[in-house]
């Protein structure tokens, strides 16, 4: 029963969204579209529009995707034991650790 | 714990990838240098250099690469990443010179794209090299 009403619930708010939208269709004029595609050329003299929003319009996204990486390998690095953490009693060097701390 | 490595012993295998190395390290740096005229650039770029340690893995599951060297070396990379734009395209200089702007994309996608590469291979290795061990562990 609880099923149900949650889908019953679900499926009435997926309808809402959509007649909502239907009944507000407004169309907003391609600005920034038409600025970037029209400009991109002269802007950044790239033949590719997609090198263009990524290495001149969006600058900041870029940086930090590469940041996201490095993030990514640094918990990598750090939680992935490395060959000479494994050889020998692994877990009670690591006990001596923690003790020592 | 005595664990197969047909690679080792594949004369097929070794020649096949010798080959293709050369190609593959052309083709991703082919990707990486034309990022501002053709489909691609740094990250799509960088993925293919990173299948260059794949390759080497494959052949020879020796580790003696050091992932530690690999992660510092792309940690100068990020910082090259930050530092170019900074000086470059926030402060207008590329957009006073039109002259800068092809070699200003060409330097970020060989920058991103290295960066890319060294650590997929990071890693790739490392998931390698502790998955290959047969071990568990625990922290």
């Amino acid at each position: 029963m609880r099923v149900t009403m949650s889908a019953i619930l679900i499926l009435a708010a997926f309808l809402a969204v959509i007649l909502l939208q239907a009944q507000h269709g407004e169309t907003l004029p391609p600005t920034l579209y038409e600025n970037i595609t029209v400009s991109f050329e002269q802007d950044t003299s790239s033949k590719n529009a997609i090198a263009a929003i990524l290495l001149n319009y969006r600058m900041y996204d870029t940086m930090f995707e590469a940041l996201i990486l490095l993030t990514a390998i640094i918990g990598m690095q750090q939680f992935l034991p490395r060959k000479v953490d494994m050889e020998g009693d692994s877990k009670g060097s690591i006990e001596e650790d923690v003790h020592e701390n | 714990m005595k664990t197969e490595r047909v690679s080792e012993d594949s004369l097929i295998l070794q020649i096949t990838i010798g080959l293709l190395f050369p190609f593959m390290l052309l083709f991703g740096f082919y990707i990486i240098v034309n990022g501002h005229y053709t489909p691609g650039g740094g990250f799509q770029g960088g993925g293919i250099l990173a299948s260059l340690f794949i390759a080497r893995y494959v052949i020879f599951p020796l580790e003696d690469t050091d992932s530690e060297v690999l992660h510092s070396l792309q940690r100068v990379f990020l910082a090259a990443i930050m530092l170019v734009p900074l000086f470059f395209l926030f402060t207008g200089v590329v957009a006073q010179y039109p002259a800068w702007q092809k070699h200003y994309l060409t330097l970020m996608d060989i920058l991103i794209g290295v960066q890319v590469g060294f650590g997929l291979g990071v890693a790739v290795l490392r998931f390698a090299f502790f998955q290959g061990s047969g071990q568990t562990w625990h922290l």
